[in-house]
């Protein structure tokens, strides 16, 4: 693990090409929770993959540029860019640290994005929804706090919560799951010291 | 292959219109409620976009976006109503259950900020080619090599949803069940999506050579394919709203 790299803005192609698949990823991801109706939304997976790959930045990028992206099939996505980048950076900060090294850690790593998503969404959802996340589970729990406390604040993070730790948790784990069944000559593609094989 | 994006091709003024003055005209729309918030400046706002849409003959397009948001907006008005902290006028009494006044003013502020802002991205979405898009940010200085990759974005997500359809194909003729229980669906997530990301991760690999050899990190300034096209009002609606904007600073400073 290069720890200098890991804030360069110096991409290489292949980072760069890596952050449409990211996308892709996402998107595949979200239509097949949607196919097999399962309660989460799963559509992070790619970017979790590209910074584990490419590092915080590409992670950040790719997020952001997912987010604009999906922003024209579903305009609302364009508030939640900040929540993706602040994944895309979190994931790859702690996997270019050392921290997610294997199964037990990468749970621990899966809260820990859980928790940056939901404390970087509920802003975003009080500013814009008066702070329901639109998830019915999340949203009953919302009024049910907000009905028995005084705090919209207290009510809109527990909704995100309930909602974004599981999601985020079983994305860090799927993703890790791949991680680890790339081919390794493909991995050792964007760990060789910011220096990639170029044709000159 | 289907488009993923919303975009519709007509031929109207609003099309006409270059993609960064819509971009200009999200951050308008989205400022000038901050500015003065009041209903009626929002209800103004809100009505430019919806005149907009139907000029650029797109509203039928909008349905499915709006259903989705009402949707929302109506959990949001119930629970605002029954709920909201501080509600103290009854307004409306349904047996046990009570609607309280301010918590109704409140949702209405957020369904007046919601339908607002996304309406105006609807206008760009809708009306504006995603390769324009991008052609116009990176003549305005935006990297080529970021305006490719999203450009990009819009043929794999395509290319990738067909192989998706194989994969799962294949799949259930191996007998994977895709319904059932909630256990038995989440079994058949990775079979999925591990083919199609595994796949799609390694092919990132001869992109990546493709492109270095076609001179993708060459630093010779790019040229474009297509000529620049002019937008002969995009400087007049642009001063527009920055001298809105700066009546509308002026209204809330002095009066």
């Amino acid at each position: 693990m290069n720890n200098q790299s890991m804030w360069s803005l110096k991409f290489s192609t292949a980072a760069l090409v890596l952050i449409p698949v990211a996308v892709g990823i996402n998107y595949i991801g979200k239509f097949i929770a949607g196919v097999l109706k399962l309660p989460l939304w799963l559509d992070s997976i790619g970017t979790v993959l590209a910074a584990m790959l490419g590092g915080p930045i590409v992670g950040a990028l790719a997020g952001a540029i997912n987010n604009i992206i999906y922003g024209f099939t579903d305009p609302i996505s364009f508030v939640y860019a900040i929540t993706s980048v602040a994944i895309g950076l979190a994931v790859g900060i702690l996997f270019y640290k050392g921290f997610i090294s294997g199964w037990g850690k990468a749970m621990v790593a899966g809260l820990i994005i859980g928790l940056v998503a939901t404390v970087v969404s509920t802003p975003l959802n009080i500013g814009f929804w008066g702070g329901q996340t639109g998830n019915v589970w999340g949203d009953a729990l919302f009024a049910f706090i907000l009905a028995n406390t005084d705090s919209t604040w207290l009510a809109s993070l527990l909704d995100e919560l309930v909602v974004d730790v599981p999601d985020k948790l079983l994305v860090v784990l799927i993703s890790y799951g791949i991680y680890k069944g790339l081919p390794r000559n493909f991995v050792q593609l964007y760990n060789n010291n910011d220096k990639v094989e170029t044709l000159d | 292959m289907k488009s993923i994006s919303l975009f519709v091709e007509r031929e109207s003024f609003v099309h006409g219109i270059d993609p960064i003055t819509k971009l200009y005209y999200i951050l308008f729309a989205i400022i000038i409620p901050i500015i003065l918030p009041s209903f009626t400046i929002s209800a103004i706002c809100l009505g430019t976009s919806i005149i907009l849409l139907i000029f650029a003959k797109v509203m039928r397009k909008t349905l499915p976006v709006y259903s989705f948001v009402f949707f929302v907006l109506i959990t949001v008005v119930i629970i605002q109503g029954l709920f909201k902290p501080g509600n103290e006028t009854v307004l409306l009494q349904l047996g046990p259950v009570a609607m309280y006044k301010e918590g109704l003013q409140f949702a209405l502020t957020i369904v007046f900020r919601v339908t607002n802002i996304v309406s105006a991205f609807m206008i760009l979405v809708l009306t504006t080619k995603p390769s324009d898009l991008v052609e116009a940010l990176v003549r305005k200085g935006m990297s080529p090599r970021i305006g490719y990759v999203i450009v990009s974005v819009f043929q794999i997500i395509p290319e990738m949803m067909t192989t998706m359809s194989t994969i799962m194909d294949a799949q259930r003729s191996r007998g994977m069940e895709t319904e059932g229980k909630l256990l038995v669906r989440i079994k058949a997530f990775i079979p999925l999506l591990g083919p199609v990301v595994l796949g799609s991760l390694i092919n990132t690999k001869e992109r990546a050579m493709a492109l270095e050899v076609r001179g993708f990190n060459s630093r010779n300034p790019k040229t474009y394919l297509n000529e620049e096209k002019t937008y002969p009002n995009s400087r007049f609606i642009q001063a527009v709203m920055l001298v809105l904007t700066v009546c509308a600073v002026a209204w809330r400073m002095f009066l």
